[in-house]
């Protein structure tokens, strides 16, 4: 019931194709990291899957239903859009107090979200006073309001301070845990791999991969250990031996392609060498993103 | 339109919290009453006993002679209660709450309607009578032929001004656009067509409408007439800012 799935979705900006026939589907009890370049379509699919947006073609529904056809729909869904669409001249309770009545929502439930998204004390100000930090918190305290069981949040991390950052991130790690859709957009690879379980990301409105993290890393990190010992030649030597050769890397830490950790612990149990560091070396979310996205340039760089 | 997309109460509340807790709004909407009840009063203080018909050539029409004013705070109340929804995607975050947009523009339409009517009956019944209390032996009294005609259709000319701004704001996604189109149009198209009965002018949305203050008939349009003539204005203006609002990726 809170599973969103998107199907052929497609939208053009005049001649421009800005979605460009996704499909994909988001799942409730984890988060999902909706990944790619800024321009890549990513706040454009979702303002299509809110009926902001009109498509092209395709569709877009979230427990089966077209968001537009949502009567009260903040109880099924929670939006973070864009933080400085809040209006300027109105106190951050009024805004959150008018969104709510509108649903039926009690006013008590605006100040139990106030409170969690950690601006109760800042309630009765003016937003147009607020910092992008602080318009974020209010923007997810909007998102939280009918304890929805999907939650969209866009670039939720803008303007946050690093307290901020781990806030929202234990929040959406905390609602996916609770059954909830989470499903995030994020331009910043580094910072998304901190809470993201399943990545979708785009590149030029399409969609690049649909994965875990856990898998998109490993598809994509190279078989190699970096090691560190007090004993190079010794394990030099044994790793020769099994068809395998140690490189120096930076600092006293030497590198061996094709090979596994446990391997080499086996190995160095065997001859009785002293490791002192041992781990399997894998790539960053970034650095696999930016490997995915090489390759669809070259790609289409070769078929163009 | 099915009726699912028609107003609905908490719709309506909502629409209301909005209007009461932005400044610029109430300040429009307390402005359609302070200057027609304000400036008929002290203008009538300053020359309502000097003779006969010093605030205007129709005595009824002269008693809300403020409303030339008034008018222009209702222009102003119409548009900034519709454009704040036009500014910086506000309009993503209501529709995310209302996804409905027959309902929430409908909703904000009554909204406006509903305070401007209330706030514009208010000021038509305090306009005349404190006005012509003024008036000294030229004072119209409420029994007279047409005043309370006039007393009700001056606040529902003023709703119907505001709600034609209201419109206009949704069509072009401007409160300052249709306020600076607006407000020199009802200031200076009376001096340009002046008083001539005939020719298009009568058809405007302002002179049409305050035939309904008037005593005299001037040309074909009568007081009701001349109302209904600047409802058809509104009506366009809200149905084009609807079909707008509909269309238009927020």
């Amino acid at each position: 019931m809170n599973r969103i799935e998107i199907r052929e979705l497609t939208k053009d900006h005049g001649t421009q194709r800005v979605v460009d026939h996704l499909t994909f589907d988001v799942l409730p009890g984890r988060v999902t990291g909706f990944l790619g370049p800024n321009g890549a379509g990513k706040s454009t699919t979702l303002r299509l899957l809110l009926g902001l947006d009109r498509p092209t073609a395709g569709a877009a529904t979230i427990g089966g239903n077209r968001f537009t056809d949502l009567d009260r729909p903040l109880h099924r869904v929670g939006a973070l859009l864009d933080p400085q669409a809040a209006p300027a001249g109105r106190r951050a309770r009024d805004h959150l107090l008018a969104l709510a009545v509108s649903n039926g929502i009690p006013p008590a439930r605006v100040d139990r979200v106030l409170e969690q998204a950690g601006i109760a004390s800042v309630a009765r100000r003016r937003i147009g006073t607020f910092s992008l930090g602080m318009r974020q918190r209010l923007g997810i305290a909007a998102a939280l309001l009918g304890d929805p069981g999907v939650l969209l949040l866009d670039e939720p991390t803008n303007g946050l301070d690093p307290e901020g950052i781990i806030w929202i991130r234990e929040l959406m790690r905390g609602l996916a845990a609770e059954g909830r859709t989470v499903f995030v957009s994020s331009h910043l690879m580094a910072e998304s791999a901190a809470f993201v379980d399943h990545l979708v990301v785009l590149g030029r409105g399409r969609l690049l991969a649909d994965t875990s993290m856990e898998e998109f890393i490993s598809a994509r990190s190279a078989r190699r250990v970096r090691l560190r010992t007090s004993e190079p030649d010794r394990m030099g030597a044994a790793l020769a031996r099994e068809g395998f050769e140690l490189v120096a890397a930076d600092e006293g830490h030497w590198t061996i392609e094709g090979i596994r950790a446990e391997r080499i612990g086996a190995l160095a149990a065997r001859e009785g060498i002293p490791v002192l560091e041992l781990a399997d070396e894998r790539a960053s979310l970034e650095q696999a993103y930016l490997d995915l996205t090489a390759e669809r340039a070259q790609f289409s760089a070769t078929t163009a | 339109m099915s009726a699912a997309a028609l107003p609905t109460v908490s719709v309506l509340h909502s629409e209301w919290i909005k209007i009461r807790s932005s400044r610029s709004i109430l300040a429009s909407l307390l402005a359609v009453f302070a200057t027609t009840a304000g400036i008929t009063v002290l203008t009538a203080a300053a020359i309502g006993t000097s003779q006969p018909g010093a605030l205007g050539e129709d005595r009824l029409f002269g008693a809300f002679f403020g409303i030339n004013f008034g008018q222009i705070a209702a222009v102003a109340f119409g548009a900034t209660a519709f454009a704040g929804e036009f500014r910086n995607g506000a309009l993503r975050v209501s529709l995310t709450a209302v996804p409905n947009r027959t309902r929430l523009y409908l909703s904000k339409a009554a909204a406006v309607a509903g305070l401007a009517f209330v706030v514009g009956q208010i000021t038509g019944l305090v306009t005349f009578v404190a006005g012509q209390a003024l008036m000294g032996e030229y004072a119209l009294s409420l029994g007279d032929p047409g005043t309370v005609r006039a007393v009700f259709g001056s606040g529902a000319y003023l709703t119907l001004i505001a709600l034609l701004s209201a419109g206009l704001t949704a069509l072009v996604r401007s409160g300052t656009l249709v306020m600076s189109l607006l407000i020199p149009f009802l200031l200076i198209v009376p001096f340009v067509v002046g008083q001539v009965a005939d020719g298009a002018g009568r058809f405007m949305p302002d002179r049409a409408g305050q035939a309904v203050m008037r005593l005299e008939v001037q040309g074909t349009l009568g007081p009701w007439s001349g109302l209904a003539v600047t409802a058809l204005w509104a009506l366009v203006s809200l149905a084009a800012g609807w079909l707008a609002v509909r269309r238009r990726d927020a």
